[in-house]
């Protein structure tokens, strides 16, 4: 039981390792965010996460599709 | 395997939700969220965009049966490998899923009886569709199902996470829909742009290297 926990949480770093390490420097961010900024900033942190966490998930699955591109054509030579 | 499921969330999610405190769990809780919604979303997108094969569950039922058979097993038989494989793959899944359940009762009062019921229907459903059918589901969307939750476990991380950082949405819930807008939308928009990235014809070659 507890060794299908540990693959469950390994599969999160490892299978996406470059997504899950994005989202949770997106997440120390957004808590510095809120931690050093005052009340105003507080109420927008939300917003700035969210933004973060949607501009990683297109530059990553970009970044997918290059690598993609790339093993196309190598695999077509 | 439902016994081995209910006691990760009676103990670990019971005592979890009773002991931590409320803003301290949503941050950890949202954190989760968003990673396990994020990992899902991905394969999803990549599904859709044909960088990642679709699971063909026809296919993968004919593999397993054919595995199975070289066993030598009769029909008469007590299964070992059939109970052991199925076992393993449940739990495997079922672990992903008790998280959420976890996760989502971590909210507080029913929300755990709630998250928990939601769970039981769901694998009702589920099992007495299968006892029924008695072959693969091959007609459910799974690709899309995958797609909705990702989009939905993402955007209740992204909620929780700033709520515990002491952010107040504009309409407390009613966010919710609008940030799941915004996942959908961007997921979209990452599919179009994979499309565009690789050139005509190449997706089943991509799934192939």
């Amino acid at each position: 039981m507890f060794k299908s926990i540990w693959s469950t949480l390994v599969g999160l770093l490892i299978e996406d390792g470059q997504l899950a390490i994005g989202a949770l420097v997106a997440l120390a961010v957004t808590w510095l965010l809120a931690a050093a900024g005052g009340d105003q900033t507080q109420q927008v942190v939300g917003w700035a996460l969210l933004a973060m966490v949607l501009v990683l998930v297109v530059a990553n699955l970009y970044r997918a599709g290059l690598v993609a591109r790339a093993r196309v054509s190598s695999a077509r030579r | 395997m439902t016994a081995a499921l209910a006691v990760i969330i009676g103990t670990l999610g019971v005592a979890i939700v009773t002991v931590v405190p409320e803003h301290l769990l949503k941050g950890v809780v949202g954190a989760l969220l968003l990673l396990f919604g994020l990992r899902w979303l991905r394969k999803a997108i990549l599904r859709f965009a044909g960088i990642v094969a679709i699971h063909d569950e026809e296919l993968i039922y004919l593999r397993e049966l054919a595995e199975l058979r070289a066993q030598g097993l009769r029909r008469n038989e007590f299964d070992w490998v059939g109970f052991l494989v199925a076992f393993k793959a449940v739990l495997l899944e079922g672990t992903e899923v008790a998280f959420i359940v976890i996760a989502f009762g971590a909210a507080g009062g029913v929300a755990l009886t709630s998250a928990v019921v939601g769970a039981i229907v769901a694998g009702i459903l589920v099992i007495g569709l299968g006892v029924a059918l008695q072959k693969p589901l091959t007609m459910v969307p799974e690709n899309s199902l995958k797609f909705g939750v990702g989009a939905m476990l993402c955007s209740f991380g992204v909620f929780w996470f700033a709520e515990a950082l002491g952010m107040t949405w504009p309409g407390d819930a009613l966010s919710i829909p609008l940030i799941v807008v915004a996942f959908v939308g961007v997921s979209w928009l990452a599919v179009r742009i994979l499309k565009t990235v690789l050139p005509e014809g190449a997706q089943i070659e991509a799934r192939n290297v």
